[in-house]
């Protein structure tokens, strides 16, 4: 136990990743009741996008670091909500009114031609994502070793999902979305306009994953294309963890997660670490199939 | 009170409902100010017609007119800019929403206005929901959440409230304060369609009533008319 708050601080932030691609999944199941399968996809793409600004344009040269990364925080996750918004337009949109399946069936083949796009774009080889833009400063704080990047990475996603928080609970806008998330029905005969919701959804969650797919370049140093299997579905792990539907569940899910994970790694096993994520989702499922939060969980995919 | 300016009608209206038709061929006017109520057993296409009017629904045949004006063309939250709200069947609060974030709701169409007048009146309608005014609106009692659809409904300042059984699995002495105040709101100036099981407690408000049986309508008289409509007697109020 040596380095518990050290651990403590990599699974918060390693966990505040997995709640932000977390949420996309969550408030798009929550108003649509579909899983996005594409999520993960747009998380890559933010790394990608990510890739392009600051190594291949090198922009924390060109505009010191500071300005590199507001900049880069806030194009990344424009230009991935866009493709989130072209996605639910394309894929998901003429299907609103049909099966449930084919809705799914739509979204593993948005998944699957997105991940192949950016493997034509990026190739299918690891590439450093070394921005250098952050110094590498470690402080010790009684024996433990805290680096900055990881307390910046740990930020930043707290940050953006508190103003998330604050837009769902303080906003007229927030607030249809959780009506439509409640009873889509009952909203309509408010007049919310369902249609919108489901566009600003498909807008905030998949800038949200695409930041996430932004940080997880900066801290780790290196992406891939197919990096969003995983992260999606840990991710998935973490909405369910915390209760599908339910904004701060997703939130809590994904630290959750991230916690188990890592102090799972540094005491018991690192070849146990994805094991241990999913038995989390299997005992979530069998012992309190509704999440922390008690959300219903899919009845049906 | 019959007899004002038509502000909604209904012209051979047909709904099918999940592939099997509910409503054949409708036809019903409702004027400005009046009560009107629509009879009829279960599935006799009561709620899928308040559906339709609120654009939830479609129809595959007919015409809605709303003060002159086609709306079954229109999509559900224009229709409720239009001042058209509804108080479902079953209520449908937001359960894991506060009291007052429901009302707010059901102003969703007015944006940016100052909102604090109409809760004012809500609450001093059903003053049970200031007391609850931040409190879980799963957590209120049956009739606390009917209070909280008719007051949400109203928060829109509708032209036209449709209410859908408000009176469903509710005491005796609530459902007559329930209707008591139904029937203030229409005198109040508010233009009402009452859907209901209980006929009798309906036909004793209403100005006018609708009789539907299996998606047609059968009877369409004057209230005090069907009460004592031998038919209306036997199917529908009971023998007393």
């Amino acid at each position: 136990m040596a380095h518990l708050v050290e651990q403590l601080i990599y699974g918060l932030t390693v966990g505040s990743i997995y709640a932000l691609i977390a949420l996309g999944y969550t408030m798009v199941y929550g108003v649509m009741k579909l899983i996005n399968f594409a999520h993960g996809e747009l998380f890559t793409l933010g790394a990608y996008f990510g890739f392009v600004f600051l190594v291949t344009l090198n922009w924390g040269g060109f505009f010191g670091p500071a300005i590199a990364i507001g900049l880069t925080v806030i194009l990344v996750s424009g230009l991935v909500a866009m493709a989130g918004h072209l996605l639910e337009r394309v894929a998901y949109r003429p299907l609103r009114h049909s099966d449930r399946l084919a809705a799914v069936v739509s979204a593993l083949g948005a998944s699957i031609f997105l991940q192949n796009v950016i493997m034509v774009v990026w190739g299918s080889r690891y590439r450093a994502f070394n921005a250098s833009l952050l110094p590498t400063v470690v402080w010790q704080v009684g024996g433990q070793n805290i680096p900055l990047i990881r307390l910046f990475v740990f930020l930043v996603a707290v940050a953006v999902m508190l103003g998330l928080y604050l837009f769902i609970n303080r906003t007229r806008l927030g607030l249809a979305i959780r009506a439509a998330a409640i009873d889509q029905g009952a909203a309509k005969l408010m007049g919310v306009d369902v249609s919108r919701v489901i566009a600003v959804v498909f807008i905030i969650g998949p800038a949200l994953g695409g930041l996430a797919g932004l940080l997880v370049g900066i801290y780790y140093g290196q992406i891939n294309f197919n990096m969003g299997q995983i992260y999606g579905l840990k991710a998935f792990t973490a909405a369910v963890i915390g209760g599908i539907g339910n904004i701060p569940g997703a939130m809590i899910g994904g630290l959750v997660l991230g916690l188990l994970e890592t102090l799972g790694d540094a005491y018991i096993s690192g070849a146990w670490k994805d094991a241990i994520a999913f038995v989390a989702l299997i005992l979530i499922l069998v012992f309190r199939p509704t999440g922390i939060l008690r959300e219903r969980v899919a009845e049906k995919l | 009170m019959t007899g004002g300016e038509l502000l909604l009608e209904l012209k051979n209206l047909v709904v099918s409902y999940g592939g099997v038709e509910a409503v054949h061929g409708l036809s019903l006017k409702v004027h400005k100010g009046e009560l009107v109520t629509i009879l009829g057993a279960n599935g006799a296409g009561k709620s899928t017609t308040l559906m339709a009017i609120s654009g939830v629904v479609r129809p595959s045949g007919g015409e809605i007119h709303f003060q002159g004006r086609r709306i079954d063309v229109l999509k559900s939250h224009e229709v409720v800019a239009l001042g058209i709200t509804q108080s479902p069947e079953g209520r449908r609060v937001f359960g894991p929403m506060t009291v007052e974030e429901n009302l707010k709701l059901g102003a969703f169409t007015r944006k940016g206005q100052d909102l604090e007048p109409d809760l004012k009146l809500v609450f001093e309608l059903f003053p049970r929901l200031l007391e609850r005014r931040y409190q879980m609106a799963g957590t209120l009692s049956g009739g606390e959440q009917q209070m909280l659809a008719i007051g949400r409904a109203l928060m829109a300042q509708p032209k036209l409230l449709l209410l859908d059984e408000p009176s469903l699995g509710l005491a005796p002495l609530l459902v007559k304060s329930i209707f008591e105040t139904i029937k203030g709101i229409n005198e109040s100036g508010v233009t009402i369609i009452l859907v209901e099981q209980n006929a009798r407690a309906a036909l004793k408000l209403a100005d006018r009533g609708y009789v539907l049986d299996v998606g047609h309508l059968v009877l369409e008289d004057k209230a005090e008319h069907l009460l004592n409509n031998p038919q209306v007697r036997d199917a529908y109020l009971g023998s007393r």
